[in-house]
């Protein structure tokens, strides 16, 4: 047994072994009981799914693939960005924290004249 | 001899950013709340995303692509913290009973003192007890 064979057969349990912890990531992002941990899921397989594709550029020996996992990386991220700019801005919690804030600017007279009276 | 070298420190790199992965995934399906899985899928995200990639630079050899995995690593520390930052709001302004897994003596946002406005009127006394107290509706 060389080197080369011995490289060969950690990358490729490494491989087997991220598939694995990819495949519980989806059973947890299937049954996550919020959305936040099913984004929570897909993007720790978004970490995965570049670790595996930095092991097949040295594996194969092909130079363009750490490109692709750099596209992979980006992507991931502005998937969560654009999913938290879509459920941030406009729900009732957030209004309501507003609405809260003016709210309080202003209870002070008014509380003031309640207790007098 | 030195290609067995180099084979030894990469397993042991390997090894190492394959255990992170581990306890991330392990951390992510024990835990019972979105914040604290965020806290456990830090360690994949950081720590075992430099040991795979110094692995694989070890064993890929001083070339163009382990600059490249090496950038890899830059990019996802740049990125991963703001993904959990983005998460963390999410849940904070989405989830209706945060407050049943978050306590705080202080309030800190002005929705926490939502039942406080209602002690405020029934009695000038137990204001911060009361708001302690209820804190959750």
């Amino acid at each position: 047994m060389n080197a080369e064979s011995a490289f060969h057969a950690l990358y490729i349990g490494a491989l087997v072994i991220l598939a694995i912890l990819m495949g519980i990531m989806v059973v947890r992002s299937v049954i996550g009981p919020r959305v936040t941990d099913r984004i929570l899921s897909i993007n720790m397989i978004g970490t995965m799914v570049v670790c595996s594709i930095a092991i097949l550029t040295v594996l194969l020996d092909e130079g363009y693939l750490a490109d692709v996992a750099l596209i992979y990386v980006m992507i991931s991220f502005v998937a969560v960005l654009i999913l938290a700019i879509t459920y941030i801005p406009e729900h009732p919690r957030r209004t309501e924290h507003y609405r809260l804030l003016e709210m309080k600017e202003d209870t002070p007279q008014d509380e003031e004249g309640g207790d007098e009276e | 001899m030195i290609a067995w070298i180099r084979f030894i420190i990469t397993a042991v790199l390997m090894i190492g950013a394959l255990g992170c992965f581990v306890s991330a995934v392990a951390g992510v399906w024990r835990f019972g709340f979105v914040l604290n899985r965020v806290h456990a899928a830090g360690i994949g995200d950081s720590l075992g995303i430099l040991l795979m990639m110094a692995a694989l630079a070890v064993g890929n050899g001083l070339n163009m692509t382990s600059l490249k995995l090496l950038l890899l690593v830059v990019l996802l520390w740049l990125t991963s913290p703001v993904s959990s930052h983005l998460m963390s709001q999410i849940e904070y302004y989405t989830n209706p009973e945060l407050y049943e897994h978050v306590t705080r003596d202080e309030p800190l946002h002005p929705a926490q003192t939502r039942n406080t406005e209602k002690n405020k009127k029934q009695g000038p006394s137990g204001r911060s007890h009361g708001a302690r107290k209820r804190k959750r509706r």
